[in-house]
């Protein structure tokens, strides 16, 4: 739900065809936030792509000498209960993590996209029932809903990334309505139905591509909020145990440690407020890209 | 963040690691007395006064002593309810609501004599009636009760001899009935408030307990009142009169970090379940106090599924109970806090088998040489194959993670791809169906706070084939009839035998893998003075009074 | 208008007739049973069992089930927790104040920080001051409550001693889970306000003012900051279930009494009838709430009353 307020909330507007002339303009420090947001996802990526090459330690590996131990220059964030590096972990488990970002956005948008384009593409009763049940689902809230479906399901990182998704669909469905709606009445769609574009094509070739742009930049966000929502359910009791843990999954176990072993909980919840911030910054740029107002160039 | 290494500082801190030592000498193996905390942290005079902030670690389900099964229920429960007989850390039985008693020679019939001076909160005079009620009460599935009817049987019904005579009939003879009878799930309630709130007795609960209950705020407090007319304390506490305490104030407060930082905020005077980490800590520091208790019964025990192919056979059991380091899980897990267990029984336990401590060696060859007589080999993944079938465990456990014990299973999971053996970990929330019902383990954790060995029958003996299976699924003859005996054996000397031969039995042959004893732990500030604990390792407050 | 009115009315009554169908569903096909976490698993046979169900009335199938819970709630029923036998609406009623508090709290939190920096984002936009300003917001946005709840609990009860780490008794208990809810929307407004704040200075009364000789700082605060307030205020009614959602960690980070509490615990022991109780209520609420501000939005905005 979060990120259909946000997202709803500046699309009143539909994009413009017409882009204005761009202005040679001075390095600001929105560029200033994109290059971080850029150099901190790019290195979690790589993390995920090719731990192996970046993490000192295997992450399963158990030093029972060194539980508990500082962060120092042979374990960069210390070492956690278990005696694992806890850097070695967290670059291993930035694969798992991702995934749940990614992929609950990706399923939960694809669902919610479809929805909503259907819906307000086909208008009339169509339009009335499927946003009667949007409305419905939109009135349990997301994470009441994700803590059954982890409940009931049991703790899997499939079921982890299915109830987050879930709980955003209305989210995306609701988007995705109000921009269809909205670029369905311009003028050009209005033409080309009238000179006799069937309405399937018409959708395909004029209200899709000018309808993706609001569900993209509440996807960008989405993915760092369900970054977040999975690692509440894992405060919860409701996250996956995996051999390797997800940064929620660490920040959850390492939470009991905090006046004893700050370091546990501290690098893990950084990282998760890096990345989900950094997604973030992307997604505020992409919003201003495609407004046609242009904010933050003035 | 509040450890205080200051100098001036040194000479407290001597001091209360001193008074800590003599309090917990009950935490030591084969210990007698956790109540010796009693005497050892009561030094200083009774204030009389105050209200105890205690901070639980998870809601009770219900104040209703026949119908509650969880732990944190039963500390609030002690508070308000009584018992028939107490039991002493040397597992004898001592009188408290009821004065004497008489077994007959069959051992079928129990004849109980009662105080006479007892009443309840309500105002309802304690008789033989009122203990028949009780565990006509508990009888009745109507109640629910769900642990207290385990721990009434084999009870059969009650005789009122006089109003002050009552008399037990079992259908089988038990040497744990009077040990289960001290218990505070068999604690006795008000047959009057039993009555008029019928279901709802749990939130409005009546007994003859030291401190009444005021009430229940859902999720944040239960809130508790001395008694003035107490004056039938158990032999377990010093103070036999009404509590120094003019009430407890039990907050609920699952969050660890909240709960134990409630503590070292002075938020409340004392909390409960202190996790290891921050035993440490508070130890060393001149602010507050730690105090433990051992509990008593089972340990946390890992039990092999005997249903299941290839632990069925025993050298693949040895070669797991040979390649789990239990001392490196208890000293990396509890940083030494927890004692390791050694028996299928605790050593506060009766019949407690010491001999066996240090018995078990992690020794990976021979584990690894165990396997390969049995014809697992080694694959490229590094996990043993045998006929095309993986060498796995499927090692189930319940959420949330209770005592680290999901920690356990990564670290077992580990220690085990040394041997070849692939460990599937399965964290459920619905133990009983994957567990109980399905029977879908190979490994699977569990403990019980128990007050006899007898605590071993159904978890050992053979189980009814009409009736649900045991955990370890074990069927073997000589210790369905060691355990058959035990129950009745009159003679205690011998009876401890038999329980020495069950647990010698079941280590041999590497039916289970014993983990460690949970240690019932409070931390509380300095001017809390006199709190003790129960053979069981609940918390006693009859003796606690607040300095100023 | 009391057409509008009474139109959403009915649609609203039907939504929440639609969340009792749905939430009823989901719990009904959720696998598990109510009757684990009732009795010991070491004392359930199969006969105890089977009578528990037909005591509860969980052995009947889906419809009779689901018409019984519905004659029952019409008349202002909810069933009992399965846990402690506790009736389930008089239980939610009981908790709710303390949820009640925190949200407000919450939201007079997110508000007052989210608008101050949205404010001095606005007005020095572009330089240091946006940048910290819009920062701190992302920060808020992007922090998993939970971490941020304990860390506050560790520098402000533990270290420094000023708030109660816990509870739901008095003014004192509230800062602390305030703060942590609070700065989750304060991201949102402080983005909010500093965007439609830029879009009313650039619109045509205002660059009249301007002409006109106004002082920029007298623009920005009489005129810029007013117009830029509606949508922020509408926010902060979205924002409302958003919190309510967030009470759920809160809740128990700060062992704090409320129907958070209550529905994790009853997702956690199946408890049926309470979650049930607990999600209706929440839907209740939420209905009702933009209900208000649907309303809300044809009595300040003509263009709204004329396209509804």
């Amino acid at each position: 739900m979060r990120e259909a307020v946000s997202a709803e909330a500046v699309w009143v507007e539909p994009r413009q065809e017409v882009q204005p002339v761009r202005k040679a303009r001075r390095f600001t420090a929105n560029d200033l936030f994109l290059c971080g947001a850029g150099i901190i996802i790019f290195f979690i990526v790589a993390c995920a792509a090719v731990p192996s090459w970046i993490a000192p330690y295997a992450p399963t590996e158990m030093l029972p000498g060194s539980i508990l131990l500082k962060p120092s220059m042979e374990h960069l964030f210390g070492t956690d209960y278990f005696g694992r590096d806890i850097f070695s972990v967290m670059v291993h488990g930035s694969r798992d993590s991702l995934l749940i970002g990614f992929a609950s956005v990706l399923v939960g948008g694809l669902l919610g996209g479809t929805i909503g384009a259907v819906s307000g593409y086909a208008g009339g009763w169509v339009d009335t029932v499927i946003m009667r049940l949007n409305d419905i689902w939109m009135t349990i809230p997301g994470i009441l809903l994700a803590l059954a479906i982890a409940g009931a399901l049991g703790p899997s990182l499939f079921n982890i990334v299915l109830a987050v998704a879930v709980s955003a669909v209305p989210g995306y469905a609701r988007v995705m309505r109000a921009q269809v709606m909205s670029i369905k009445n311009r003028t050009f769609v209005r033409a080309s139905m009238s000179i006799g574009a069937s309405p399937l094509r018409v959708f395909w070739r004029h209200v899709l591509p000018n309808s993706l742009s609001p569900l993209l930049v509440m996807a960008t966000i989405g993915i760092g909020t369900s970054i977040l929502t999975g690692s509440g359910l894992s405060f919860l009791g409701l996250g996956v145990l995996r051999e390797i843990p997800d940064w929620g999954t660490l920040l959850s176990q390492g939470r009991g440690y905090l006046t004893v072993a700050w370091w546990i909980c501290t690098f893990p919840g950084l990282a998760i407020t890096a990345f989900v911030l950094s997604v973030n910054i992307i997604g505020d740029r992409l919003r201003d890209h495609f407004d046609p107002k242009k904010l933050t160039q003035r | 963040m509040k450890v205080r290494k200051r100098k001036e500082t040194m000479l407290a801190v001597a001091l209360v690691m001193t008074l800590l030592l003599t309090a917990c000498a009950g935490g030591k193996p084969a210990a007698e007395g956790q109540n010796a905390a009693a005497q050892g942290s009561g030094e200083q005079a009774a204030v009389q006064g105050g209200e105890l902030t205690f901070a639980l670690a998870t809601s009770p389900d219900t104040l209703d002593p026949h119908r509650s099964g969880l732990a944190v229920a039963v500390r609030v429960i002690r508070t308000i309810h009584d018992s028939l007989v107490v039991q002493l850390p040397d597992h004898s039985i001592k009188p408290w609501l009821a004065t004497e008693w008489s077994v007959s020679d069959d051992g079928l019939s129990y004849t109980f004599k009662l105080r006479k001076d007892v009443t309840f909160h309500d105002g309802t005079p304690f008789n033989a009636e009122a203990v028949k009620f009780n565990f006509d009460r508990i009888l009745d599935p109507a109640t629910k009760a769900a642990n207290a009817a385990a721990l009434l049987q084999p009870y059969k019904s009650s005789e009122v001899i006089d109003e002050y005579t009552v008399k037990l009939n079992l259908s089988t003879p038990s040497r744990a009935f009077l040990g289960n009878l001290s218990q505070a799930l068999l604690g006795i309630v008000s047959p009057t408030a039993a009555k008029k709130y019928g279901d709802q007795l749990g939130q409005h609960p009546v007994g003859t307990g030291p401190f009444k209950f005021v009430k229940w705020d859902e999720n944040a407090e239960i809130k508790v009142e001395r008694n003035p007319d107490y004056h039938w304390a158990p032999e377990l506490v010093t103070n036999q009169g009404a509590p120094h305490l003019n009430g407890i104030d039990f907050k609920i407060v699952p969050e660890e970090a909240t709960r134990i930082g409630s503590v070292q905020s002075k938020q409340v005077l004392a909390a409960e379940t202190v996790p290891p980490q921050h035993i440490l800590t508070l130890k060393n520091d001149a602010h507050f106090q730690l105090l433990e208790a051992n509990t008593v019964g089972l340990p946390y025990t890992l039990f092999f599924n005997q249903d299941r192919e290839p632990w069925n056979d025993v050298k693949a059991r040895q070669a797991v109970q040979l390649a789990v380091d239990v001392d490196s899980i208890v000293k990396t897990l509890y940083l030494g806090t927890y004692q390791r267990a050694w028996s299928p029984l605790t050593p506060g336990t009766f019949g407690y088998d010491p001999s066996l401590e240090n018995a078990v060696k992690p020794d990976i060859a021979k584990a690894n040489q165990l396997l390969d007589e049995l014809g697992w080999v080694k694959g490229a993944d590094g996990v043993r194959v045998k006929e095309g079938k993986k060498l796995t465990l499927h090692y189930v456990d319940g959420t949330p993670n209770r005592e680290k014990r999901n920690d356990i299973a990564v670290i077992v999971q580990q220690q085990l791809k040394q041997i070849g053996v692939a460990v599937e970990i399965e964290i459920t929330k619905d133990v009983r169906t994957v567990v109980y019902t399905n029977g879908s383990y190979d490994l699977y954790g569990n403990s019980q706070v128990n007050s006899d060995p007898n605590a071993l029958y159904s978890f050992y003996h053979t189980s009814d084939p009409n009736g649900r299976p045991s955990l370890p699924r074990l069927s073997n003859k000589d210790v369905d009839e060691w355990l058959e005996q035990a129950l009745v054996e009159k003679d205690d000397a011998k009876r401890e035998e038999l329980y020495k031969k069950v647990q010698h039995y079941i280590i041999d042959n590497a039916v289970i893998i014993p983990v460690y004893v949970f240690p019932y732990t409070v931390a509380a500030v300095k001017s809390v003075t006199g709190l003790s604990f129960d053979t069981l390792g609940y918390p006693l407050f009859n003796d606690v009074s607040i300095q100023p | 208008m009391a057409w509008i009115v009474a139109k959403r009315l009915g649609s609203s009554l039907l939504v929440i007739f639609g969340s009792l169908v749905l939430v009823f569903t989901i719990l009904y096909v959720l696998p598990g049973d109510p009757t684990d976490t009732m009795i010991d698993p070491s004392v359930a046979t199969p006969e105890v069992i089977a009578n528990l169900r037909q005591q509860l009335g969980i052995d009947q199938p889906f419809h009779i089930q689901f018409l019984r819970y519905l004659m029952n709630m019409i008349q202002g029923d909810f069933g009992k927790s399965l846990i402690n036998s506790d009736p389930v609406l008089p239980k939610i009623l009981e908790h709710f104040p303390a949820t009640l508090a925190l949200t407000a709290a919450s939201s007079f939190v997110s508000v007052v920080v989210g608008v101050v920096l949205g404010v001095l984002s606005a007005v020095h936009r572009n330089r240091a001051i946006d940048l910290i300003a819009r920062l701190i917001g992302l920060f808020g946005i992007s922090m998993p409550t939970f971490w941020s709840g304990i860390l506050l609990i560790l520098i402000f009860s533990i270290t420094l001693g000023w708030f109660p780490a816990m509870g739901s008794d008095g003014w004192n208990t509230l800062v602390l889970p305030a703060l942590a809810l609070g700065t989750v929307g304060a991201g949102f407004i402080v983005r909010m306000v500093r965007n439609s704040m830029l879009e009313v200075i650039s619109e045509q009364f205002i660059v009249t003012l301007r002409s006109k000789g106004l002082g920029e700082k007298a623009i920005m605060y009489r005129h810029a900051l007013r117009n830029a307030m509606i949508p922020a205020v509408t926010m902060i009614g979205m924002l409302i279930g958003e919190m309510l959602a967030g009470t759920v960690v809160i809740e128990t980070v700060f062992s704090r009494q409320g129907i958070g509490r209550i529905i994790a615990d009853g997702i956690m022991a199946k408890d049926l009838p309470v979650v049930q109780g607990v999600i209706l209520f929440s839907a209740v609420i939420y209905v009702v709430v933009n209900l208000l501000v649907d309303l809300s939005y044809s009595f300040i905005d003509p263009r709204v009353r004329r396209s509804a």
